[in-house]
């Protein structure tokens, strides 16, 4: 007797399409995969964990440019050569180098900086009793910690703050017609890297780039092209996200008051109370992989060039793999992959961790009682997501 | 040297095995793999891989 299996679709390109929705959950409850316009979307927990990490299944971005007719210049190169889009030994001699500046230790040696740059916003509000949280909060504090990671000084954060936002627009379906102020800001993000580059090559400093710099396995080491490229995906790649990940943030704690309590009577809860932010309410809605051959796993067949999205806020309140999905900061989870996860795993994990847990902690321990205090507006939830203005007020305390 | 990896934080991601590719790697099943008294000689390598695992997983001693 052969077993019909009834695989779930979702139009996923729908502008009312909502991860948050029934639809969403009967799709993941009825089968572990659903098929899209796209090509197919991993639902589970348990099948995005393992098919996350399968080097069949390559990161999915690279033709992301030529898809939608950009096929020279500044930004498709850079693009097209950037450690994301990689693969094989060409993404496993730049990512060897690059990891150890990145390694636990030496990001953990910013936590006084970034401490000191969370309470300075906090003091610059906290009289007010109100706050718009992405303007006067979560870009500036993204920033200027990549600022201070990188060696760009901390007064030009602004600048920084328009060049990353210009180059994401690339990301968007309107990238040709946007391509002129695309390549205008990475440009200028070049300057800033050569001559932060060109700096530490000259005057060596106890910093990540000078690590990068001196960066050296097996006699090889990074070109200094390889080096701009890398400085640059870092400082695109941190700042969005850090400022939309926090923005939610905000929104599970406002939802979860009894949690926010619990946080600030128990800073050291703020690591765990990352996770489980990230968990259940992730920025990055889904991950995208591309079939590199024909790819089948069960019944399952992607056929060479498909894609693949892995779901991670879906898989993340999969009720199989967390029976209780509700926020909880004390409790020991499955591990989330609002990283991603393999070979690609985010590179700058240990400062999103490090950085949002001093942001939340120090909020946590100065306001209370935070509420909504006006209109807030929300980028859609696929793919990358986050409040675009999120206005609160707060009781001090 | 003995390696010691916590398999209940260890989540198969692999970035130990570009830090030290001839002590971890991951098997045709994308588990990882390693040997669990490697050469003195690769201690570097090793510290680094602990030191870059995402989940902090990998222990070093002497």
């Amino acid at each position: 007797m052969s077993l019909e299996i009834d695989v779930p679709y979702l139009d996923i390109s729908d502008p009312s399409f909502s991860m948050h929705s029934e639809a969403v959950r009967n799709a993941r409850e009825q089968h572990w995969y659903a098929k899209t316009n796209y090509g197919f979307a991993i639902l589970r927990h348990e099948y995005v964990s393992i098919l996350l990490k399968d080097t069949r299944l390559i990161q999915g971005s690279g033709k992301w440019p030529d898809h939608n007719g950009v096929h020279t210049g500044l930004f498709h190169d850079w693009w097209t050569t950037c450690l994301l889009v990689l693969e094989g030994d060409d993404h496993h001699r730049i990512r060897r180098m690059l990891n150890p500046a990145f390694s636990f230790r030496h990001i953990e040696s910013y936590v006084p900086r970034c401490e000191s740059l969370a309470v300075e916003l906090v003091d610059a509000i906290i009289e007010k009793g109100e706050f718009e949280f992405v303007n006067d909060f979560a870009e500036p504090y993204a920033t200027r910690v990549l600022c201070i990671l990188t060696g760009i000084p901390e007064s030009e954060w602004s600048t920084i703050a328009r060049i990353s936002s210009s180059i994401g627009l690339a990301l968007g379906i309107t990238i040709k017609n946007d391509l002129a102020e695309i390549e205008a800001a990475l440009a200028e993000l070049y300057g800033y890297a050569e001559s932060l580059i060109a700096d530490r090559q000259a005057n060596p400093r106890d910093d990540l780039v000078t690590r990068l710099v001196d960066a050296n396995r097996d006699g090889d080491s990074l070109s200094d092209d390889e080096l701009r490229n890398a400085l640059c995906l870092l400082i695109f790649g941190g700042m969005d996200t850090t400022r939309n990940q926090l923005g939610l943030g905000m929104q599970t704690m406002m939802r979860n008051p009894d949690q926010w309590e619990l946080l600030a009577k128990h800073p050291e809860l703020a690591r765990n109370a990352v996770e489980e932010v990230m968990r259940s309410n992730p920025t990055t809605t889904w991950v995208t992989r591309e079939a590199m051959v024909d790819f089948d796993w069960e019944d399952l067949h992607a056929p060479a060039g498909s894609t693949v999205h892995f779901f991670t806020q879906v898989s993340g309140n999969d009720p199989e793999a967390y029976p209780n999905p509700g926020i909880d900061i004390t409790a020991e989870r499955a591990p989330h992959y609002g990283f991603g996860g393999g070979m690609h795993h985010c590179l700058g994990h240990f400062v999103a961790r490090m950085d949002m847990a001093i942001a939340l902690r120090t909020l946590s321990q100065r306001m209370t009682n935070i509420r909504l205090n006006g209109q807030d507006e929300w980028m859609p939830d696929s793919g990358n997501t986050g409040p675009v203005r999120l206005p609160l007020a707060f009781d001090t305390r | 040297m003995h390696v010691y990896v916590d398999r209940a934080k260890c989540d198969n991601h692999g970035q130990c095995t570009f830090s030290a590719p001839t002590v971890f790697r991951l098997d045709d099943t994308g588990v990882l793999q390693f040997d669990e008294n490697p050469d003195d000689s690769l201690r570097a390598d090793v510290d680094e891989a602990a030191d870059v695992c995402p989940m902090q997983a990998i222990m070093v001693n002497d």
